[in-house]
């Protein structure tokens, strides 16, 4: 459609090749070259939080899991601390050790899943192979350690369900032997190899000042330059007690959104390998005591960013309210200022540089 | 959780100054030693007041929640700001009445306030005043706003609520009659 002058209106989507997940944009062109974007959403829109204000709190922990795939252990994780800040629940030591290890297992393999999508998009096909290969082992951690690829059900209210054997610890850290030198081979490739660089650099720049004024959070904030993680800022579960550093990197770009995410996946390994050296022994749970009148607020930081939750009880085990707000809500703003100027053909990159999540945002 | 105070002093202190006449001030932590604190503003005029000074440390605004304390379906009553800075979570609070029946946008002041206030106009028809941007954001034109508000749960329906006003009424005509 032709808008006046030299621009056009270009519909992208909600349903598109590119695209993971439903999402329109419509796309103001000159040319080639994006001048304006607007983002519209809401296709998969389930009214979630409406669902969790009917089933009690036990309920809600299942529920919650279920907002998103590849988050959905921050979800539950937030939700029970969520749940124990309002009724004032101190989760053993051992649970804080093991919920601290699902939640950096499931980072790496959603950073992974992001760069091998990144590599899809490029076309480097045997790049994208590789990578979804090496996110395989961790699937395959998942699945021997929690018995489930995607969903785990770890994280209960008061603690976490499954207890790990010596055994299976001793197995985390072998697959981490060669997890870890095929991460470190990919971290290479990305960062040297022409065709990545060169379609990635400089792409959907996001500038420091851009980022704090949106509120961006996760790899996308800290692509920018911004110092933020929930882990540091916050600390809960282990993390007080484990080792890491918060990765940044002031490119701006897609390119170091991808640095960020591939540095990150060092970290986590070694939180991993924490973990599975310091959890104490005891109990994995504790029980909830009497449901009061009360509001608490928890945060975690899920692949994508910090995860916030809300909740009111009214003294019944049914919430008053349960509100949720996820990573991608405050990053989608910013492929506003990422795609200004850009190739209509980099949309699809730059999206998911965001590692954007659509059921997350529309609940 | 325990009680606790801590923070940044000077600003807890402005905004506790907004909650003088008829507000609340409550602060509390987790058991990780993560501080929380909760401010129930006087009238929700006062909260661009509240965010003026939230971005003047500059604080990131994290949800907001809006809730009603009756039936999922009825009007919401409260809306709850919640606001990030040096770790710690400010929470305010505005209550929705006659005299204040809705909240004025923050956009001026966070950027990112644009979504959930388009969230909440369209899901809880909650009046923004001022808003920019008042486009739908998840659910299409056609729709009405406050969607959400007409949501009849079904254990609502079920639980015998309408039964009961039958009996009543049975027993009235029954009165009646007799």
């Amino acid at each position: 459609m032709n808008t006046g002058n030299s621009t056009f209106t270009i519909p992208l989507g909600p349903v598109h090749v590119a695209l993971e997940e439903p999402v329109y944009f419509r796309l103001t062109v000159e040319g080639e070259t994006i001048r304006d974007v607007n983002l519209t959403s809401g296709h998969v829109h389930r009214g979630m939080e409406a669902m969790a204000m009917q089933r009690n709190l036990l309920q809600n922990a299942t529920l919650v899991e279920r907002v998103c795939s590849l988050c959905s252990n921050s979800h539950s994780f937030t939700y029970c601390m969520a749940v124990e800040n309002v009724t004032g629940l101190v989760i053993p030591p051992r649970a804080r050790f093991l919920r601290s290890l699902a939640e950096e297992i499931k980072r790496v393999a959603s950073h992974l899943f992001n760069t091998a999508i990144q590599a899809h998009i490029i076309g480097f096909k045997s790049l994208f192979m590789h990578t979804m290969e090496v996110r395989e082992m961790m699937q395959d951690v998942k699945e021997t350690v929690y018995g489930n690829r995607m969903n785990l059900g770890q994280n209960c209210i008061g603690g976490v369900k499954c207890d790990l054997t010596p055994e299976l610890f001793t197995y985390i850290l072998g697959m981490l032997e060669k997890v870890e030198p095929a991460v470190e081979e990919l971290r290479e490739v990305f960062a040297t190899n022409s065709m990545v660089v060169g379609r990635t650099k400089g792409l959907g720049l996001l500038p420091k000042e851009d980022a704090l004024r949106l509120g961006v959070v996760g790899p996308v904030a800290r692509g920018s330059g911004i110092n933020v993680d929930v882990r540091k800022a916050s600390p809960y579960a282990a993390y007080p007690d484990l080792k890491f550093n918060v990765i940044t990197n002031d490119g701006c770009c897609a390119y170091s959104r991808t640095r960020v995410r591939l540095d990150e996946i060092f970290e986590s390994i070694s939180m991993i390998r924490q973990c599975c050296r310091m959890t104490p022994d005891g109990p994995t749970k504790a029980y909830l005591p009497q449901i009061t009148v009360n509001e608490a607020c928890a945060r975690t930081e899920a692949p994508r960013g910090e995860v916030f939750y809300f909740i009111r009880t009214d003294g019944t085990d049914v919430p008053q309210r349960l509100k949720w707000r996820v990573p991608s809500y405050m990053n989608w703003e910013a492929l506003g200022v990422m795609m200004r100027d850009c190739k209509v053909a980099d949309v699809a990159l730059i999206t998911n540089s965001i590692d954007p999540c659509v059921s997350c945002t529309e609940r | 959780m325990q009680d606790t105070i801590q923070g940044d002093a000077r600003i807890l202190k402005s905004l506790e100054v907004l909650c003088h006449n008829g507000g609340t001030v409550r602060h509390s932590a987790d058991t990780f030693g993560n501080n929380f604190h909760w401010f129930k503003l006087d009238n929700p005029r006062l909260l661009v007041n509240a965010a003026e000074a939230l971005r003047g440390v500059r604080a990131r605004l994290c949800m907001i929640s809006a809730y009603n304390s009756r039936q999922l379906g009825d009007p919401m009553q409260e809306v709850c700001y919640h606001f990030e800075f040096g770790g710690t979570v400010v929470n305010l609070t505005v209550t929705l009445n006659g005299e204040w029946p809705s909240v004025p946008s923050i956009t001026t002041q966070f950027t990112n306030a644009d979504w959930h206030e388009r969230e909440m106009m369209e899901l809880y028809g909650i009046k923004v005043a001022n808003q920019p941007n008042p486009r739908r954001l998840f659910l299409d034109e056609e729709m009405d706003t406050g969607l959400l508000k007409d949501f009849v749960p079904l254990s609502v329906m079920m639980n015998g609520a309408s039964s009961s006003d039958l009996w009543e009424r049975i027993l009235s005509d029954k009165g009646k009659k007799s």
